[in-house]
């Protein structure tokens, strides 16, 4: 009799794991990843330098829409997305300003030489510290700051699509 | 031709200090245990899975030593998770916090309990 009663028992919580697992399947959420870093303030507390080493006063990036693109002389999908960056500084008016992320200063300016420079300027970032504190995980990474803010944060490449979804409607 | 090479040895032997490679040098063997502890637990933002510890990426090596700062600034173990999970959410914490996932602990413990009541019951049975 109490084997029975325990059987059952099993038997109801088989149930109830199948249950949750069959629900588990329906649900179509999207897989966790990480926090962006929209709606948080743009945090830089060091002096920063351009590639050419001149000084950078901070109110050029948290005064007005700045579009802050993290890139890399070695990084695969910042080549992808350059010509995309390219054509839209050339058909929208967009202050687009790069973060040179780990990078050597040659390796740097060669790159924008041989594939055009959208940027109006670049933030040399050797160590990555500045790109830490911002939250980049890698690049490419792109920010939309308007009035210091981080409005809008996508981590990877920038294209048409993403860019139709996240940053065309401040433009 | 032995000595020779006892002392090829030696020579070997002094130059393998150059390989050591102690990073966080300021911290305390203790504080290096919790940076360790710690480098465990949180997920490499850039990899799909894999802690600090584990991943070459750029960003794991800059963590970790903005951990040992942390550390060094004398920030608790606590903190320094609250401090990555403000950055990065959640999806970077690799330990599961028992206090939010209750039924997650507690259903095996469950299953076990009646289990163990199953089998001693049957068992019991049995020898009667």
């Amino acid at each position: 009799m109490v084997t029975r009663y325990f059987l059952v028992l099993i038997l109801a919580l088989l149930v109830m794991m199948l249950s949750i697992f069959s629900l588990s399947l329906v649900q179509t959420d999207e897989p966790q990843t990480i926090k962006t870093q929209e709606g948080k303030k743009l945090i830089i507390s060091e002096q920063i330098y351009d590639l050419d080493g001149n000084p950078i006063p901070l109110k050029s990036l948290t005064k007005g829409k700045v579009l802050l693109n993290v890139w890399a002389s070695w990084c695969i999908t910042c080549l992808v997305e350059h010509p995309f960056l390219k054509s839209i500084t050339e058909s929208k008016n967009v202050k687009l300003i790069g973060i040179n992320y780990k990078d050597q200063n040659f390796n740097a300016t060669s790159y924008l030489q041989k594939n055009g420079d959208p940027y109006e300027f670049s933030i040399f970032d050797l160590s990555g510290d500045i790109s830490l504190k911002l939250g980049v995980t890698g690049a490419p990474e792109t920010f939309l700051v308007i009035d210091g803010e981080i409005i809008s944060h996508r981590i990877g490449e920038v294209n048409l699509e993403v860019w139709n979804e996240k940053f065309a409607p401040y433009f | 031709m032995k000595n020779l090479l006892r002392i090829f040895n030696i020579f070997i032997f002094f130059t393998l200090p150059i390989y050591a490679e102690n990073l966080y040098e300021n911290l305390n063997p203790q504080q290096l245990k919790r940076l360790d502890y710690l480098a465990e637990n949180i997920r490499c933002p850039k990899c799909s899975y894999g802690n600090i510890n584990s991943s070459n990426a750029p960003i794991s090596k800059d963590l970790k030593q903005e951990i040992a700062s942390l550390i060094k600034e004398g920030y608790s173990n606590d903190e320094i998770f609250k401090f990555m999970e403000e950055r990065y959410g959640n999806y970077v914490i690799l330990k599961t916090d028992i206090n939010e996932n209750k039924t997650l602990f507690l259903i095996p413990l469950i299953v076990l309990l009646i289990s163990i009541l199953l089998v001693t019951t049957y068992t019991i049975k049995r020898s009667k």
